[in-house]
């Protein structure tokens, strides 16, 4: 009877063909390598690229209604009440406008 | 409901009367405005200063220290008179003589003034009117009880510096009664009547420079009174520009750096006195001037500012929602 010795893999490296972990001075320096040239590509690609077209600017016109309303009157004292200009929607009047101006 | 609306020329001014319905027993309003019309003439050929068988020309004449008066004239020197104590003798209604001198001896009213604009460009540095210390106004005495006016001879009276305010109320006066009235007197306006609290009139304010529309008021009731350079402006003897409106201390046409003035007030001859002080009394001074009842001021630039209550922003009634939007 024939034997033949096997090893059996127990999944450990044994012997001349066991493998070393690499160490931590190459994996540091191969992935600040590795950043480098993805950053370099990135840098590259952004400034071959055309700036793109603005956005066109949406512009709101905000409408605001203001009513302006006439001092309550005190007796004896004037009442008025006053506006620059545009001036207030008025009631239309039946006449000519009066107008105060040195004569 | 509408309004009998006459104007007229008078005091070298327009005129103006806008009646509204009569109350109980009153005359129309058509009849209301023409008597108006006949009392402005009354008024002007008793107080002008260019009419020289005018009561107040004859005054002016009189060598008497006391001299018989009418009781329009007496009220026309009690309007001077209380103008001259409110403006603290800036509104000085005894430099006839001066006016004179400037230039002014008739009535301007028809004749073509210099522009406003050509005059600021030559006139002298800008400063304040003063009050004149020998205050002449303040010897003058209105005896109502005799119907005399008192005053040393040689004393001559201008009405001219509160004669349309004063016109303006004793009108409104006569119109008591009414529903709504508006007296305008060349510029120097009083309203009344009970209807105009609730639909207050339209005021506009022109500006001096250009003739535009400065400002807008709505006036439900009392006075609004505007004095400006940009009337009446001449050339004198030595070819300087000159205009009606007199520092009292120089008795010299004042150039204060406004020129335009626009004053409230209870009465028509306060709203036109206050106009009068605030543009003598310069930027400085006129803010003072306004600050209690409110008015305008423009200066020399164009440049309009609202004074005292006119400055506050007026009261927003905040806009229901379906009222205000945002459009993309």
């Amino acid at each position: 009877m024939r034997v033949t010795e096997r090893p059996v893999d127990s999944g450990v490296p044994t012997g001349g063909g066991k493998r070393r972990r690499p160490g931590a001075g190459p994996v540091l320096w191969g992935s600040i390598a590795l950043f480098a040239v993805m950053f370099a590509l990135l840098t590259q690609q952004l400034s071959a690229s055309q700036t793109p077209a603005p956005r066109p600017v949406l512009v709101r016109k905000v409408l605001k209604r203001r009513v302006i309303t006439t001092f309550v009157p005190t007796p004896g004292r004037a009442s008025v009440s006053t506006s620059g200009s545009p001036a207030p929607a008025a009631e239309p009047a039946q006449y000519a406008p009066i107008t105060t101006a040195a004569s | 409901m509408a309004e009998h609306d006459l104007t007229f020329r008078a005091m070298g001014s327009h005129v103006r009367v806008l009646v509204g319905e009569p109350g109980p027993g009153m005359a129309p309003a058509a009849a209301a405005a023409e008597q108006a019309q006949r009392f402005v003439a009354e008024f002007d050929a008793t107080l002008s200063r260019f009419k020289p068988d005018s009561e107040l020309c004859a005054l002016n004449a009189d060598p008497r220290e006391r001299v018989p008066a009418s009781e329009l004239l007496r009220t026309a020197f009690r309007a001077g008179l209380a103008a001259a104590e409110q403006s603290a003798g800036l509104v000085d209604p005894t430099l006839v003589g001066e006016i004179e001198s400037a230039g002014y001896v008739e009535s301007r009213a028809d004749m073509a003034g210099e522009p406003l604009a050509v005059a600021l460009a030559e006139a002298p540095p800008r400063r304040p009117a003063r009050a004149n210390p020998s205050s002449r106004w303040r010897r003058i005495e209105v005896d109502d009880e005799n119907g005399a006016i008192a005053r040393p001879p040689g004393v001559r009276f201008d009405t001219g510096g509160t004669g349309k305010g004063l016109a303006a109320d004793l009108i409104a006066n006569r119109l008591r009664g009414y529903s709504r009235f508006v007296v305008d007197c060349g510029g120097d306006i009083r309203i009344g009547g009970p209807d105009a609290l609730v639909r207050p009139y339209e005021v506009l304010v022109e500006h001096p420079l250009s003739g535009a529309r400065a400002f807008v008021l709505k006036l439900g009731s009392g006075a609004v009174a505007t004095s400006g350079l940009n009337v009446r402006i001449w050339r004198d003897e030595d070819g300087r520009y000159a205009h009606h409106l007199l520092d009292p201390a120089s008795g010299r046409p004042a150039w204060t750096g406004l020129i335009g003035a626009t004053a409230l007030g209870d009465t028509a001859v306060e709203a036109e006195t206050s106009a009068k002080a605030a543009l003598l009394s310069g930027p400085d001074g006129a803010r003072a001037v306004l600050a209690e009842r409110g008015g305008l001021i423009v200066h020399d630039s164009g440049r309009v500012e609202a004074v005292g209550p006119l400055s506050a922003r007026p009261r927003i009634r905040l806009p229901d929602t379906s009222s205000t939007g945002a459009l993309a």
